[in-house]
């Protein structure tokens, strides 16, 4: 169990995982895009501007979900120091800020046509912001830091302080009066949006997971090489 | 049926430029990390080329990362 924790032996797998997304990836996107832009019914008060949700919702899932884990990353890092966990949230980081400016900015392009501005300061915005920003001292800490270990330390604790804006963007619309509607899924109780809706958002889904899984193989092989190539004169 | 796809009742600028901006953004992440793991692959290729014959093949031998990169960097030219 131990051995398939080893870097060595998660770099053969790396090349297999990449090639296998590879393969089914841009098969996945047409058929998740057709159902999305074509086949899925409009909405009966928003129109075809809910279109817009198979871009926004699984983008701010992925922002939420990826700071979540570098939050339990750096948590564990900081508590067994162990390397490897340090080079995961480092390659997953990227993406999470990437998402986080993806569901910022879809979200003001659908809140102009329902809501009649592109931008209010409320609180679920206002929190998705708060996100990007942390996710941006994470990159930058390991980015203007040059001592690894000071580095991994500080980006942790920014990773864990930034947590606690998690709960706060999930339960922004029930605590607050907001512009932003309440969430439609629910993991515990019944979600409020038909099934003609859910497969092509759940497929977009998928099609944005498989991309987020390509690009953190990618960034965590070039971690891998970087570290293999520091150390090349030891070897 | 084309018009409407492409006007959605006047919602197509928006819907068109959401998924545009996404997949651009997308586009752009995937090209620069593609770009930066094989100039990473190809630096550490050439600095265990550069070694010599000897020392290449205890480094070939002992780090499964370092042969699994040369072979991918091989693969790739």
């Amino acid at each position: 169990m131990i051995k398939f924790f080893n870097i060595s032996s998660i770099f053969v797998w790396i090349e297999k995982l990449i090639n296998f997304i590879n393969s089914i990836f841009f098969i996945l996107l047409l058929i998740a895009i057709s159902i999305a832009l074509i086949f899925s019914p409009a909405d009966y008060l928003q129109g075809d501007s809910v279109r817009i949700m198979y871009v926004h919702v699984p983008a701010a899932w992925i922002a939420l979900g990826s700071f979540s884990s570098l939050a339990l990353l750096s948590f564990l890092n900081f508590i067994f120091k162990i390397k490897n966990l340090s080079l995961i949230s480092k390659s997953i980081a990227p993406i999470g800020l990437m998402f986080t400016f993806l569901a910022i900015v879809t979200g003001s392009l659908w809140g102009r046509p329902t809501w009649g501005t592109f931008w209010v300061w409320d609180a679920r915005i206002t929190s998705m912001v708060i996100l990007a920003f942390f996710y941006f001292l994470f990159i930058l800490s390991h980015k203007l830091i040059l001592d690894e270990e000071k580095a991994n330390r500080i980006s942790s604790l920014v990773a864990i302080i930034g947590f606690i804006n998690v709960p706060i963007i999930k339960y922004s619309v029930d605590w607050w009066n907001t512009l932003h509607q309440p969430a439609s899924i629910k993991i515990t109780g019944s979600s409020t949006i038909h099934s003609s809706m859910m497969l092509p958002l759940l497929l977009m889904f998928s099609v944005l997971i498989l991309y987020c899984a390509l690009i953190f193989l990618m960034k965590y092989k070039t971690e891998i090489i970087r570290i293999k190539k520091k150390n090349l004169k030891r070897l | 049926m084309i018009k409407d796809l492409i006007y959605m009742n006047g919602y197509g600028i928006f819907v068109w430029l959401s998924f545009f901006i996404t997949f651009v953004v997308c586009g752009v992440v995937y090209l620069k990390t593609y770009k930066t793991l094989k100039k990473y692959e190809k630096e550490f290729a050439s600095e265990i080329q550069e070694l010599s014959s000897e020392r290449k093949k205890i480094i070939l031998k002992k780090s499964r990362v370092a042969s699994q990169a040369l072979s991918s960097y091989k693969e790739t030219i």
